[in-house]
Formats: structure tokens, C-alpha cells, sequence
């Protein structure tokens, strides 16, 4: 017991490994998924990022406490087994430090969106660097003054400092969630939220008191076991439910890990429950259609979207009218209702305004610069200058194509069928010079963004 | 980024036929499909594929009217009255743009920029009119105002800084013609329409024959022209199969400004970028490059105004004489950078594909008949180069 106590390979510690690696893996799993069942498409940028790196954070704390605290018992002989890579600087900044820093970023990218309502200001891979550099200077400055024993243990005026940083860490956690928490949420993040946040908080009192005991007490060997054991427990439950809490991608994370309502929603507008979105009822009567009327107004017509949709898609220019009919959708959400709004917003901004993103649109500089600078997302003429000028494009590039088309031809048909009137064309019989032949994947927008 | 585009593109061009040999119903459905595709692509085969390529503004559509009223029927009246709200569009958008560039410099500069206190009530009212939704038709009235304001002190001066302003090159054109335009029986001419600015989106493309009608003697291309704004661009690849000749529009003129989708970025400078992504594409292997090297006739306006080396890419350039020379001088340096420019993007397993660089002014219906009986030779010739005949 004594001897175990001091060189480590304890049957506590063995058991306490087990358990760390048990989390592990079913962190690992809960990452990967709903990927692999639900074949999402991979997120891109921050939102595929940070998951990653909490993982890679959770891993390099639980290894670090493994390695610096002497689970197993072998001897120090190497340069990479040193205390100062595994307790100062696996264990902090590229662990703890990491892990809470995401979380902290996203919690600013919620509180940004929702308390002040508009994009956050700073983006996350500099934000995320920015609240790390704390950690990293801690760690360079005990890397400096050398202040750990043989056993990777430090003294308490050195124990002090280290546990206020991590303890300011938590409380500004806790401070950005509070700010979010009057929100009411559409997926229940803050539900999960506090649920992660009492986990954690509960998981955290245990671990400092384990880690306080554990480096102050390297004299006492039962005191060491039994602290050492509870320090990868706790530190195993702490990430494990750390990574369950929600992020600030509440689609993917929280709608793909529901199974029992596996993904069934199509379109943002239907996860919302926005009334009479997506497909057609097919007991809606058609409508008559005069090719003289305004497209914009014509376009308000469902029916008649969607077969200029598809005639747009077909012309590879569809983004235009898919940006229409969600900006129309966003209109239906009343404006006493600002987080519906802002998740709609959001939700398009990603899809259609940013610069690469998936199936942008052809806008002016000054209409993206002022939807991206916005001071409220929840604003209902947020997107009114972006969707003139893209109706402006469609009726220039698209209209009078259109009427020519075979689309605007089945349209017609169907709607004299339901009504029993054939509604007689003015002459438009220029050959339509939209293409004919172009044979691409399926799907057209599927491309990342060139130069 | 760029390597999962030319990945993609990769895959794209050497397409290999695999099919699952799972099911045999598939299978007899999978031959007849094939022999199809087969069918048509022996049909097609004499057909030349023409792409119109270039960033935003470039002349691209330009060209494209201008091959529709050479090698085929023209404009119609109907087509020709369907301009008509562009052309007025056009000038809405003109004016309001320039008031609203006029308004914003004279924060800095109230004596140059601030339009009189008479002008600025139609001011407002056009520049409400131009964010609207559906433009009125232009009326006497309206284009009085609009001619009015057009001549204030102020919006001269704005006009002469349209390059900050993203002011369309047609802006001068039309608020020279504007009671013409504003007449109850107007239709657009030939010239109207070509100077008519609209932004592409997606592909649009033609059938023609420069020789018309004795086809046996011409070649056939089917021509398509494309958007040129960043977010346009990824819809390209899906035309890059099978070309015969890229036609890539560069604007000369156009060193002083910025993009329209991006105001950060110099449009020679995206350009450049682009004209070198192109080049490299697996698929152009052996395809001609035709560069146009366009709108000539703004370009030697400007460059004894603006040096050539306001743009990064230029820098280096030093002025010699003036007038006339001037103007050549430049345009060969102008010449000889994209020159560089191809030579640095071809590998030495595609140098004997076909690079010619004509200088263009899209508008000018001459010359861009002489070019495109060039481009035609030029490809005949390729043609039977690569029979053996020559």
C-alpha cells in the first residue's frame, strides 16, 4: 500500500483508469455519431472545429492527470516524461485551459446572437487564442521558476493562483450562461446547458478539493490514493458532460442526437415550425398566372415559385429564388418572437450570405457588409436590400426565360387542368437560349469556393 | 480549398464509366443509356464548345449580344422592347447610386461634393425611386430631374470618382441619351442593348455558324456565357468538359477599381488570380485560350488620367510619353504582364496549346466581328493540325 501510494499501479488506480478511458471512448462516440448515422454533412469552420478540439483538450486532461500523478508505475527516465510537459503544460493550457476556453467561446457566440443580437464581433479562431493566452503564460511562467518536487507536486503558495485561474475560468462560464438564461431556447439548449453546468460544477468542487488534497498532503499515502482516484474520476465525469452540454449549433448537435424524432426536418423553416412550409398540399388550388404582374409579387405565390425554381435551378442560377423563399419564411415569424427570428437569420446568413458559403448569392459588397455588421438580428428588414437586388437579377436574368421555358409550359398546363381555363399566352416564341445541355453533379452547389 | 475544386475537377474530366454490374435489368437500361449518350455525342462532336470566361464586369455578355446580332437572327421587337426596363432600370440605378456617393463624399468634402439645395429634393425622390422595387417608366418628367441632377457641380465630380462607386460603365452613355429613352414610343437600339448593364447569373448559351448559311464550310460552336462574381464562379466547372476554346474577357480599364462583391479586392488583381486558376484547370489541358484583352476604348481614356500603376500589378510600370504612344505603351505592358502571366501557368506538357491575345472594346460591332473571324481561323487551323492535314 505505502509503496504503491508513492510509485503509483495502485488496484484504485487501475480502476480509475478503466473508468477515464470508458468516458473517453464515449466521448469519441457521441462526437462521431451523428455523423455516421445520420450522414450528416461535416459542419464547417468553428462549428466542426471546436467539437475537435474539446476532444483533443479532453484527451491531453485525462492523459496529463494520468501521467503526472503517478497512476502507473514506471520510472522517470526520459525528457518527455518530465513534470513540466505533463502537469504544467498538457494539464493547462493545452488541456483544462483549452477545454473551458470552448466552451467559454461559444457561450460568447450565443450571448453575442442572442442578448445583443448581432454577430459576434470577434471570430472564434481569434477569440479562442485570445482567452487562452492566460494559460499559456501561467504555464511559461512555472516553466520558469520551477516550483514542482520530484513528484510533480508544487508547494501552496504556487497551488493558490493555479486554482483561481482555473476557478475564474468557470465563473466566466457560468457568468455568459447566466446572461443567456432568460432566452427561451427552440432546442432546449439551456435546459441542457444548466443540466452540463450543474455536472460540471458539482464534478469541479470534487476536483479542486481532490487536487488541493492530492498536492498539498504528499505526505499522507492514503489521503494520495484515494485523491488521486477521485481527481481521474471526476475529471473523466467533468468532460464527458461537458461535451453533452449544448453548443451553439443546436441543428446539429441537438435535432441528429434525438432519436426518436430522427431528422425530420428538412428545412430550417419546418424545425422552426414555421406554418405551411416545405412541400406542397396538393388540394391547393393553382392560380392564374399574368406574365405581366411583378415578379415579386408572382413569386409570393408558392405554386409558382416552385416551378420557377426549378426552372432557375435548371439555368444553375436557383440560389437566388432558395434565398426568396426563405427570407419569405423568415417574414411569417412574427416580430414579438426575436429568437425564432434570430435562428432564421442565422440559419440564412450561413447558408447564403457569407462569403463561400454553400449556395451564396450574387449581392453587392454593401448589402453583405450590412447584413453581416447588423446591430439586431431580429430586425425584419434585415435582408430587404439583398432581396431587391437579387429580384432585380431574376427579373433581368431569369423572367423572360421563364415564360418561354418548358417549366412555365407544364405550369400553365397544370393550372388550366385544375381550373378548366386555359389562359391564352401573348406571343413568346423567341427560343429560349438558357441552356440545354449541360451535364454537371447533381448537385450544383456542392463545390467549395474558388480563388 | 483550391485542391478539393481541382480534385473535383479531376474527377470530373477523366470520368470513368463504372458502373454496378449488380443487377441486369440496370445493366440493359445502363447500355441504352450509354449508346445514347454515344449517339449524341457523335452528333455533337463537329459542334465546338465555346466558354465565355472572366471575373465580374468583363465584357463577357457583351460578346455574347454581340456573336447573337452577327452570326444569328438579332434582337427581335420584342426582345429589344424587353430591355426596356433594363435600360431604365439602368439609369434608376445610376442616378441614385451617384446621389448616394455624392452625399456620402460630401461628409469629407462639403464644398466639392454637396449638391445645391434645388437639386437635392429630386435627389431624394430619385434616389427613393431607385430602391425601389419596381422602377416606373421613365417619363419626360422624370428624366428632366434626372438630367438635372446629372449636370449639378456635385454629381460631376462624383461621376468622376465612379471607380470607388461601382457606377456602370454605361452611366455616361444613357444620361447622354435620356430624352431619347424617356420617349412614349422609344425602343431600344442595337447600341441601347449592348450598353445595357445586367449581371449574369447561371449559364446562358447560343448555337451559331460564323459563316451562316452555307454551313458546310463553317465550323458550328455552341458559345455559353456565364456570371463572373465569386459566388457565380463554382457553377463554372460544370461547363468545363470537352472545350474547344475559353475565350477569358479582361477588362484593361478596369486596374483602378474594386469588385462589386467584394470593395476590398482590385478587380486586375482578382483577374490575374483568375486567369491563373483557369489556366491550370486538368480540364484545359488542350484547350485554346483566347484572351480579350477588353473594353479598350474606356482604357485609353483613363490611362492618361490614372497611371497604370495605381494596381499592385502594375507597379512597376513607368510612364514614357504621352498621348497616343502613351496609350500603346501601356497597353503593351498591360500586354506583356498577362503574357508572363500564362506562360508562369503552363506546365511544359500543355505548351502546345493555342494562347492569342486580341484588344477588344466589346461594344464596337466591327471589331469584334474582325476577332471573332480570327478566333475562328485560328481554330479551324487547330483543327486540322490535329487531323494530321497541316
Amino acid at each position: 500500500m505505502a509503496s504503491c501510494a508513492v510509485d503509483g499501479g495502485c488496484a484504485s488506480d487501475y480502476i480509475a483508469i478503466a473508468i477515464s478511458a470508458v468516458c473517453f471512448i464515449l466521448l469519441l462516440s457521441r462526437l462521431i455519431l451523428p455523423f455516421a448515422i445520420h450522414k450528416i454533412p461535416l459542419p464547417k469552420r468553428s462549428s466542426f472545429w471546436i467539437p475537435v478540439i474539446q476532444i483533443f483538450a479532453s484527451f491531453n486532461l485525462l492523459l496529463s492527470i494520468v501521467m503526472s500523478v503517478n497512476f502507473l508505475k514506471f520510472e522517470k527516465r526520459h525528457w518527455w516524461q518530465s513534470c513540466y510537459a505533463w502537469a504544467v503544460w498538457i494539464e493547462a493550457p493545452l488541456g483544462f485551459g483549452l477545454l473551458l476556453s470552448c466552451r467559454i467561446s461559444q457561450a460568447f457566440q450565443l450571448y453575442y446572437i442572442f442578448v445583443k443580437r448581432c454577430l459576434p464581433p470577434i471570430r472564434s479562431y481569434i477569440f479562442l487564442p485570445l482567452i487562452l493566452l492566460p494559460w499559456i503564460a501561467g504555464a511559461a511562467l512555472m516553466h520558469i521558476k520551477k516550483p514542482l518536487n520530484y513528484r510533480c507536486h508544487m508547494g501552496t503558495q504556487w497551488i493558490i493562483p493555479v486554482v483561481s485561474l482555473h476557478a475564474i475560468y468557470v465563473a466566466i462560464l457560468v457568468g455568459f450562461t447566466g446572461a443567456v438564461r432568460h432566452i427561451e431556447f427552440r432546442f432546449d439548449e439551456l435546459r441542457d446547458l444548466w443540466q452540463g453546468i450543474l455536472v460540471s460544477a458539482s464534478s469541479i468542487g470534487v476536483w479542486v478539493a481532490a487536487y488541493i488534497l492530492n498536492e498539498i498532503h504528499d505526505d499522507i499515502s492514503w489521503l494520495q490514493v484515494v485523491s488521486r482516484f477521485a481527481l481521474l474520476v471526476t475529471a473523466s465525469i467533468l468532460v464527458l458532460s461537458f461535451f453533452s452540454i449544448s453548443s451553439s449549433q443546436p441543428l446539429l448537435s441537438q435535432i441528429s442526437l434525438r432519436k426518436r424524432e430522427p431528422l425530420a426536418f428538412e428545412t430550417m423553416g419546418q424545425a422552426l415550425g414555421i406554418p405551411n412550409s416545405g412541400l406542397l398540399l396538393p388540394r391547393e388550388p393553382a392560380p392564374v398566372i399574368d406574365p405581366n404582374e411583378p415578379l415579386d409579387k408572382l413569386l409570393m405565390n408558392k405554386r409558382f415559385r416552385q416551378s420557377f425554381m426549378s426552372f432557375a435551378d435548371s439555368c444553375l442560377a436557383g440560389e437566388s429564388v432558395h434565398f426568396y423563399e426563405e427570407v419569405h419564411e423568415l417574414g411569417k415569424i412574427p416580430v414579438d418572437d426575436p429568437v425564432r427570428r434570430i435562428y432564421m437569420a442565422r440559419h440564412i446568413i450561413d447558408k447564403y450570405i457569407t462569403a463561400g458559403a454553400t449556395m451564396e448569392v450574387n449581392i453587392s459588397h454593401r448589402s453583405r457588409q450590412a447584413i453581416l455588421t447588423t446591430s439586431n438580428l431580429a430586425q425584419p428588414n434585415l435582408f430587404n436590400d439583398a432581396l431587391n437586388e437579387l429580384i432585380q437579377l431574376m427579373k433581368m436574368n431569369l423572367a423572360n426565360d421563364y415564360w418561354s421555358s418548358t417549366y412555365f409550359m407544364k405550369f400553365k398546363d397544370e393550372a388550366s387542368l385544375r381550373s378548366h381555363e386555359l389562359q391564352q399566352m401573348t406571343s413568346w416564341n423567341s427560343p429560349t437560349p438558357r441552356l440545354s445541355s449541360v451535364r454537371g453533379v447533381d448537385d450544383p452547389f456542392h463545390q467549395e469556393q474558388e480563388p | 480549398m483550391l485542391s478539393i475544386v481541382i480534385e473535383n475537377m479531376g474527377l470530373l474530366c477523366s470520368r470513368n464509366k463504372h458502373y454496378n454490374e449488380a443487377d441486369n435489368e440496370e445493366n440493359a437500361q445502363t447500355a441504352e443509356i450509354e449508346r445514347r449518350i454515344e449517339q449524341e455525342t457523335k452528333a455533337e462532336k463537329h459542334i465546338q464548345k465555346l466558354l465565355l470566361l472572366g471575373a465580374g464586369e468583363s465584357g463577357k455578355s457583351t460578346i455574347f449580344k454581340q456573336i447573337k446580332l452577327l452570326f444569328q437572327t438579332g434582337f427581335d421587337e420584342a426582345e429589344l422592347q424587353s430591355y426596356i426596363s433594363v435600360i431604365h432600370a439602368n439609369v434608376y440605378q445610376t442616378i441614385k447610386i451617384l446621389y448616394d456617393g455624392s452625399k456620402e463624399l460630401a461628409q469629407n468634402n462639403r464644398e466639392t461634393y454637396e449638391i445645391s439645395s434645388e437639386n437635392k429634393e429630386i435627389g431624394e425622390k430619385l434616389s427613393k425611386i431607385g430602391g425601389r422595387l419596381d422602377y416606373p417608366r421613365l417619363t419626360k418628367e422624370l428624366a428632366q430631374d434626372i438630367e438635372t441632377l446629372w449636370k449639378d457641380a456635385a454629381i460631376q465630380e462624383t461621376y468622376a470618382r465612379g471607380n470607388e462607386l461601382q457606377v456602370p460603365d454605361c452611366a455616361n452613355y444613357f444620361m447622354e441619351n435620356l430624352q431619347r429613352l424617356a420617349d412614349a414610343n422609344y425602343i431600344p437600339t442595337k447600341e441601347d442593348v449592348l450598353y445595357a448593364r445586367v449581371r449574369t447569373t447561371g449559364v446562358v448559351e447560343i448555337q451559331f455558324s460564323p459563316v451562316g448559311e452555307n454551313k458546310k464550310s463553317g465550323e458550328v460552336y455552341r458559345l455559353f456565357d456565364v456570371g463572373g462574381q465569386r459566388n457565380e464562379r463554382r457553377k463554372w466547372i460544370h461547363l468545363f468538359e470537352g472545350v474547344t476554346a475559353v475565350i477569358f474577357c479582361a477588362a484593361v480599364s478596369e486596374y483602378d477599381q474594386t469588385l462589386f462583391e467584394d470593395e476590398s479586392k482590385n478587380r486586375m488583381m482578382e483577374t490575374k488570380e483568375l486567369f491563373d486558376w483557369v489556366l491550370k484547370q486538368p480540364c484545359f489541358e488542350k484547350t485554346s485560350f483566347m484572351l480579350f484583352l477588353n473594353k479598350f476604348d474606356i482604357f485609353e481614356k483613363k490611362v492618361l488620367n490614372v497611371p497604370l500603376n495605381v494596381c499592385e500589378w502594375f507597379k512597376d510600370y513607368q510612364p514614357v510619353s504621352t498621348g497616343k504612344q502613351e496609350i500603346e505603351h501601356a497597353y503593351e505592358f498591360v500586354k506583356k504582364k498577362f503574357e508572363e502571366l500564362y506562360f508562369q501557368s503552363t506546365t511544359p506538357d500543355r505548351v502546345d496549346r493555342v494562347f492569342k491575345i486580341y484588344r477588344t472594346t466589346a461594344l464596337d460591332q466591327k471589331l469584334v466581328k474582325k476577332t471573332f473571324k480570327l478566333v475562328d481561323e485560328t481554330l479551324r487551323r487547330r483543327n486540322l493540325f490535329e487531323a494530321g492535314l497541316l
